[in-house]
């Protein structure tokens, strides 16, 4: 298995890609917490004031909500060049290239792992009660992390022939930013849509994280088996579409 | 038991006419009609041949003939459209040093980096880091960003930390040209010494003379198509006959 043989290569690969991260600039580790603080900031001005919101604990709501788009939205843009970004390790010698996809997640991942402790310290300052159910994100955080990753093997296999698939994926993000509940409640969804608007699972994922962590009340099992099965689909399709365009990617690159 | 078999192996390339990478251009040529504007072109065409435990191997003919596409397949860089390769043993393909050298870490951070590209583990880097350095005689530079290196100075970093990978079957392209000549010497000496512990070596060379001293067995090929098969000195011979044709 790759994983296991190769895993110092994912481990150097994954610390190094964190390292260029934040040494990149002076504060860049501050920086990468900072920016959902601010994103929160902006959200929280616009939707508590304009919009007139009612979510009780409007702002840890939309922080629980950024910070877990950001990974979805961060892990899957970063990880779309990870092939095309270290061609020499593709065209002049071989690793299994799907080393390449699952460091840059494993980065974002780490990042992100960064940014739910500093919220989770954020819920214990505003007074929210931690209830057992916090036990629960290690294992959901690892599911959506299969997910970001199914989708990252896809993207970043498809970049390699369409090269504007990063402005593509762009604008799709922005769209999936506003039809998953980031900024709002999923009160005000029309009743006939709420279907096909549960279907997105990171919508699920981030109910998930809400109730977890900030209601202290437990995810329902259902909710849990259709995120594992919407994980599992997404990481067996863009296994597939990977190992279909890898073929020639050292032609292609 | 063989160290290299290779059995009916194909390449082609795809060369496209037009060459399309963007969804748009894909489109827009969809909706002008004739999406497959390709030629293709035979890197290898049936190319069948072993490489016992401890041999070493030439593989000669001149520019285009598809040496380094064959070493490309041999490293499992390339996938062949048809045909089998299989190789025995752990494999450190020597097509370009330095692969995956990242210019914004130290050293030593690459070292371990590219240590781990070969299959090395952090612990075995341990073990011969000391080695790598007295090697390629860079000690006093392995805290040192590797962007203020000279190419030099890169060429005997990789190096000295690829030939520490303790590999089975070393494939080698034109490999030994590199740093000045007392590096270029030391790292002849090294394969040389490879050789003698018994390693299987593929050497792809320009070089008739390096051949001739290295390789037992040769293969022989022009236009991505097998001439010739065995024995240096007939594989030889049969290549100055044929430049002789022209």
């Amino acid at each position: 298995m790759w994983i296991v043989e190769y895993r110092e290569l994912i481990k150097i690969l994954t610390i190094s890609d964190l390292k260029v991260k934040y040494q990149s600039s002076a504060l860049g580790f501050a920086w990468s917490l900072l920016n959902p603080l601010l994103m929160m900031l902006v959200l929280y001005l616009v939707f508590n004031n304009v919009f007139k919101g009612n979510q009780e604990n409007y702002a840890l709501y939309l922080l629980i909500g950024i910070v877990s788009w950001r990974f979805m939205a961060n892990g899957t843009s970063s990880s779309m060049g990870a092939i095309v970004g270290k061609s020499s390790l593709v065209t002049k010698i071989y690793i299994p290239r799907q080393i390449l996809v699952l460091s840059t997640v494993l980065s974002s991942f780490i990042s992100s792992l960064l940014e739910f402790l500093v919220l989770m310290i954020l819920l214990l300052a505003f007074g929210v009660k931690i209830s057992a159910n916090v036990l629960l994100f290690p294992a959901v955080h690892m599911i959506y992390f299969v997910m970001v990753y199914g989708i990252s093997l896809a993207l970043s296999s498809l970049y390699v022939y369409y090269r504007d698939l990063n402005q593509i994926w762009e604008v799709l993000l922005q769209l999936g930013f506003f039809v998953s509940p980031v900024c709002y409640s999923i009160s005000i969804v029309p009743e006939n849509y709420i279907f096909y608007y549960m279907l997105n699972p990171v919508t699920l994922v981030m109910q998930i994280y809400r109730k977890t962590l900030l209601y202290g009340e437990s995810p329902t099992s259902a909710s849990l088996i259709y995120i594992l099965l919407a994980a599992g689909i997404l990481l067996i399709i863009g296994g597939a579409i990977f190992k279909k365009l890898e073929r020639r990617f050292a032609e292609e690159l | 038991m063989h160290a290299i078999l290779v059995e009916k192996v194909t390449k082609r390339f795809r060369i496209p006419t037009e060459r399309k990478i963007t969804i748009y251009e894909n489109l827009i040529g969809l909706l002008r009609g004739g999406a497959h504007a390709y030629e293709v072109f035979d890197a290898l065409q049936d190319v069948s041949f072993s490489v016992k435990h401890g041999e070493t191997f030439g593989v000669i003919g001149p520019n285009g003939c598809g040496k380094s596409t064959l070493l490309k397949v041999l490293a499992g860089v390339l996938y062949p459209d048809s045909g089998r390769v299989k190789i025995n043993g752990k494999i450190a393909p020597f097509l370009e040093l330095g692969v995956g050298f990242q210019p914004e870490l130290s050293a030593r951070d690459n070292v371990y980096l590219y240590g781990a590209i070969m299959g090395l583990t952090h612990k075995d880097v341990d073990s011969r880091y000391e080695e790598i350095m007295d090697f390629s005689e860079l000690r006093r530079f392995e805290n040192m960003k590797l962007r203020n290196f000279s190419s030099g100075m890169y060429v005997r970093l990789a190096f000295a930390t690829a030939i520490q990978t303790d590999p089975d079957v070393i494939l080698v392209d034109e490999v030994l040209s590199v740093g000045d000549e007392s590096f270029q010497k030391k790292c002849g000496e090294k394969i040389d010494e490879i050789r003698r512990a018994g390693k299987t070596i593929l050497l792809v060379s320009h070089s008739l003379d390096t051949v001739r001293s290295l390789c037992s067995r040769c293969l022989l090929m022009k236009s991505g198509k097998m001439m010739a098969l065995g024995e240096t000195e007939d594989v030889l011979a049969e290549y100055e006959r044929m430049r002789a044709r022209g």
